[in-house]
């Protein structure tokens, strides 16, 4: 019984402190998600080969279409962006003119992204694919 | 000592608790209807049908043997939780989309569709 009561002091004494420096210290974690993942291209689509038939029904419609000077291109793209923002500070300034503190801030915005470029008569000339999110976030970073 | 207990035990759970959550829905409207596809046949269906079915397109993109009508229309789900010293925040959007290629006779040749707005979801940022 001993035993317990002091865990729950010292819990206690921890939730109080961090009330009591909710104002100083904060960590905040976000995450951004638009559109759903984006799949590699399949083996056969074939440059010159594959119809702008297959790729829409293989990819649907999508997230951008680009017209490049007869060619064009069909664009998919999934953005994935992560923050956090770590802040350390003194809030003194009702009391004090200068409130010492010092903020940490990273976000990363990546992309997992295929293009298709057809030519005019609406067959594959060229495709490219990055899986962005599949890097490593700490190397992506710096 | 048991009122003591109690009485921390009472402050604990005020203490976790004093934080606050938010559930966001946001959405960007466009009045079509996926059924309404399967009126669309390509070599048949012309722009005019397709406006007709569909409204007028977010977008049109000029192609170099005829048009492109894109319509789009998304849901954003924002999730967001704050407790002592931690902040939560999760914003994940989904959208709807079709294509359609039209030739210069303004029929359509290609569509290509995507449905994914309802996959937007209530998450944690991990």
């Amino acid at each position: 019984m001993r035993c317990r009561f002091n865990n729950i002091i010292w819990f206690t004494a921890a939730l109080l402190i961090a009330q009591a420096i909710s104002g100083c210290v904060s960590l905040q974690i976000e995450k951004i998600q638009e559109g759903v993942d984006v799949l590699p291209p399949p083996d056969e689509f074939i440059q010159k080969k594959t119809s702008l038939e297959e790729i829409l029904s293989c990819y649907g419609a999508p997230t951008d279409l680009v017209d490049m000077n007869g060619d064009f291109a069909l664009h998919y793209r999934r953005a994935l962006y992560r923050g956090m923002n770590v802040s350390i500070g003194i809030p003194l300034k009702y009391a004090l003119l200068p409130s010492p503190s010092i903020k940490s801030t990273g976000n990363l915005l990546r992309y997992d992204t295929v293009v298709f470029i057809f030519t005019a008569d609406r067959m594959l000339k060229d495709m490219k694919y990055e899986k962005g999110t599949d890097r490593s976030l700490w190397e992506d970073y710096w | 000592m048991k009122r003591i207990c109690f009485v921390i035990r009472i402050l604990l759970v005020v203490s976790v608790c004093a934080g606050c959550a938010v559930f966001g829905r946001g959405k960007d409207f466009k009045p079509f209807d996926e059924n309404s596809l399967k009126q669309v046949t390509t070599g048949i269906t012309s722009a005019s049908e397709v406006t007709r079915l569909f409204g007028p397109p977010n977008k049109i993109v000029k192609l170099s043997n005829g048009n492109a009508y894109v319509y789009e229309r998304s849901i954003e789900k924002v999730t967001g939780l704050w407790l002592v010293v931690l902040t939560f925040g999760n914003w994940d959007t989904q959208y709807d989309r079709i294509a359609f290629f039209i030739n210069n006779d303004d029929v359509v040749t290609h569509f290509g569709s995507s449905f994914n707005a309802e996959t937007a979801s209530y998450a944690m940022p991990f």
